[in-house]
């Protein structure tokens, strides 16, 4: 439990990005991945997926990216497939 | 019947002679164990991410092929055995995706010229 509560603290400073912005209000960012005619989640879409790639390789966390729980899942398998045949 | 996508990487070093053969090799093997073969692709010469078997670059061939479990063990076992090739990756997918191509770097190239 004590885990999460850091993680949240962590998040609402995260969210917070201007220092004029009212507190209270929550800033939100859709997710860029979802909408209308989103951009296809491929293995083979290597331009797409470096977007969401460090400069080390890593995978950047949603939190960052704001992209959705269920697109973040499928960027991640994407993105793993894309290493296994070394593509990323 | 279910739609596969298929991936293998071999060696640089081959010719253009080689690389027909072994595309018609591993076609034949997916028609020839109850599947078929929607599109064959090739992404030619790239650069790894990262060394693999003390290889920097290889060729990449790239199937959609429909087919049962069946087609896909006869595949790979072959491809286990295979010297040439240095890796391989077999996907399920929901629906055969046969307008986009990534990789279509060739063809643009010889247009410009």
């Amino acid at each position: 439990m004590k885990r999460k509560k850091n993680i949240r603290k962590k998040s609402s400073s995260f969210s917070k990005l201007s220092l004029f912005q009212k507190s209270g209000t929550k800033f939100f960012k859709p997710c860029p991945l979802s909408g209308k005619n989103p951009p296809v989640i491929d293995y083979k879409n290597i331009k797409l997926l470096k977007k969401y790639l460090s400069d080390s390789g890593r995978i950047l966390p949603s939190r960052v990216t704001s992209v959705s729980q269920k697109k973040q899942r499928e960027l991640s398998q994407a993105i793993k497939r894309a290493r296994l045949i070394s593509l990323l | 019947m279910n739609c596969y996508e298929h991936v293998f990487i071999t060696k640089g070093d081959l010719t253009e002679g080689q690389s027909k053969k072994i595309i018609g090799k591993y076609e034949d093997i997916i028609n020839k164990n109850s599947g078929k073969v929607v599109k064959t692709e090739e992404w030619g010469l790239r650069n790894f991410a990262y060394k693999i078997k003390n290889a920097r670059k290889g060729f990449y061939f790239h199937f959609k092929f429909e087919g049962v479990a069946k087609t896909i063990a006869e595949l790979e076992r072959t491809e286990n055995i295979d010297e040439i090739l240095i890796r391989f990756l077999t996907i399920k997918v929901k629906k055969h995706d046969l307008e986009t191509n990534y990789f279509a770097k060739k063809e643009f190239d010889k247009k410009v010229d």
